[in-house]
């Protein structure tokens, strides 16, 4: 729907934009996003003509827009801004009507239109005769939105538009953007620096920086696989640590409770309740696997106290290996209801261990980073 | 009595001919020099100059020019007039929200729309107030037209001074008086009725 072929803008010397190449496609809401003075406003800019390249071409609906009237353009393209910019003289009717009015539709057509769009974002019929001054900032830009669609442009523009809004009203706002965009599905391309609005909206986020993009990818990418060092630091705490939790390795405790098979089991008793666990896994004296033993068997065993583990008759178990997929071991925990998963290495040597808490824990990390 | 009728309108004419020459010449002007930043420092401080020479004087230079008559003070109103409606109506257009131009340029108004539907009458009010302070001004200056031999209530209260006749002094004063007065009001309640929805959005 827009491509940008090696757009380049400069002021003198100055570059602003460098050799930008950048493709959005029909339907898509692609968020722009990158410190101040990262070009982000003016390759905006550069779709409606409010800005000329220096060099390179824009396409918008596979129309060079060099060939086409900056007027006519800008009156199929949506624009939304963060001043809002509606007309202070002008009733909220008139603001919403005044592209179709532009245009020269004739007033049965421009009412139709204007009942539509109120009926979209649920407006009450009361605000039209009102003035802008009398509607709070996030009226104000809702009306700017629906200024913005009153002639069904394909696409939008919007620059910063909620910067301007306290933050309870920002929030409402971008969920009726994401509400409408699901049912209009308009080609958008949103201006921003707050990354939290990026990720709330965005079917793409395109990181720019000096002019140029640094990565454009889906949120989730961009969160996941950051570029470089820089799409680290601009996302923050955004950060998904995905892959730290792909082996088991990784999320294993070493804090294992092993009794050696030749423990008494008097003494196998006072190692559960010391650790307050419920069994034990049993290993031999080369740190080898032999499995485990639970505080039930012990009770219902007749043996004496002074009897070793291996003599209650160990039950065999499956441990996870060091290097599985952490994922598969978590489906089995979860699928045969087990609490705790010894982990071996190659040799059978007992290394850690797995539990349902950590599960939670590498669960955690994935959503809120990895805070230690 | 039956003079004073006749001196009104003649002081109304000379008054709203000078004025409206100020206007006609002054809102294009003015509109003009919104991109034109240079010749407007320059065009000002020539305003201001007219600004300050005393009214007496100013009809004697202009009296040179066009002679004993009403002309004469029609043009020194012209001047004088010059210096509130160019400066309110520069200032009014050209003050009036970026964002409001910035948002009528990017739903694709033409320069031409942009100035008639946004910049004109979001200014309208403070030209109003320019051309107010021109006419209550110039009525007063009007007055002073009977030194150079034009019409109007001036003749009146001149008379009166010259014959110590105090009726006639009155009949021409209180009509000049009472002329600003209503106009001061009138037009300031259509200034009013156009910033009402403006200052609250200005607030």
């Amino acid at each position: 729907m827009v491509h940008f072929v090696n757009v380049t803008m400069a002021y003198g010397s100055h570059i602003v934009i460098d050799k930008l190449n950048l493709h959005v496609e029909e339907g898509q809401l692609v968020v722009l996003i990158g410190p101040s003075g990262c070009g982000k406003t003016t390759t905006l800019q550069l779709i409606n003509r409010l800005i000329k390249p220096t060099e390179g071409d824009i396409l918008v609906n596979r129309q060079n827009i060099k060939n086409v009237d900056p007027v006519e353009l800008r009156r199929k393209v949506g624009y939304v801004i963060q001043e809002i910019g509606l007309f202070p003289h002008m009733t909220i009717k008139q603001n919403i009507e005044i592209v179709p009015r532009l245009l020269g539709w004739d007033e049965e057509r421009k009412a139709a239109r204007t009942e539509e769009l109120i009926q979209l974002v649920n407006l009450d019929r009361k605000y039209l005769k009102r003035y802008p001054s009398e509607l709070s900032g996030g009226q104000q830009q809702r009306i700017g939105l629906l200024r913005a669609l009153a002639v069904e442009p394909p696409i939008i523009l919007m620059d910063e538009p909620f910067g301007a809004l306290d933050p309870i009203t920002r929030e409402s706002l971008q969920n009726e953007i994401v509400a409408l965009q699901k049912r209009l599905k308009k080609t958008i391309v949103f201006v921003t620096h707050d990354m939290d609005e990026a990720i709330k909206i965005a079917d793409r986020i395109v990181l720019m920086k000096d002019g140029k993009i640094v990565q454009a990818a889906a949120s989730k990418e961009l969160l996941s696989n950051p570029a470089n060092e820089f799409v680290e630091q601009f996302i923050g705490r955004h950060r998904l640590y995905s892959g730290k939790a792909d082996t088991v390795a990784d999320v294993m405790s070493d804090e294992i409770v092993c009794a050696e098979k030749t423990l008494s089991l008097i003494e196998a008793v006072a190692l559960m309740r010391h650790k307050k666990v419920p069994g034990l896994f049993v290993i031999d004296d080369t740190k080898k696997l032999q499995g485990k033993v639970s505080i039930e068997q012990i009770r219902k065993s007749e043996l004496s106290e002074q009897d070793a583990l291996e003599t209650i008759g160990i039950e065999q178990i499956c441990p996870a290996f060091e290097n599985q997929s952490a994922r598969e071991v978590f489906d089995r925990m979860e699928a045969e209801k087990i609490d705790a998963l010894p982990v071996v290495d190659e040799a059978n040597t007992v290394i850690g261990v797995v539990t349902r808490s950590s599960i939670v824990r590498s669960l955690a990390e994935v959503v809120w980073g990895n805070q230690s | 009595m039956s003079n004073i009728l006749p001196a009104m309108l003649s002081h109304l004419r000379i008054t709203f001919l000078g004025v409206l020459a100020a206007v006609i010449l002054g809102l294009p002007t003015a509109a003009f020099l919104i991109r034109h930043d240079k010749l407007r420092k320059m065009l000002f401080i020539i305003v201001d100059a007219i600004q300050t020479v005393p009214s007496l004087a100013m009809l004697t230079f202009v009296m040179l020019i066009f002679g004993l008559n009403d002309t004469t003070v029609i043009v020194a109103i012209f001047l004088y007039s010059l210096f509130p409606v160019l400066r309110n109506t520069y200032v009014g257009l050209a003050s009036v929200d970026k964002g409001t131009i910035r948002a009528g340029k990017g739903i694709g108004m033409t320069d031409l729309q942009i100035f008639s539907m946004i910049r004109f009458p979001l200014a309208a009010p403070m030209i109003l107030t320019g051309i107010r302070l021109s006419i209550v001004s110039a009525l007063g200056l009007a007055t002073t037209g009977v030194f150079i031999g034009a019409g109007g209530l001036g003749m009146l209260i001149w008379r009166g001074i010259q014959t110590r006749n105090m009726g006639m002094m009155m009949s021409g004063a209180v009509p000049v008086f009472l002329l600003a007065i209503l106009f001061e009001y009138v037009i300031g309640l259509f200034e009013k009725q156009l910033n009402k929805r403006q200052r609250r959005s200005i607030s």
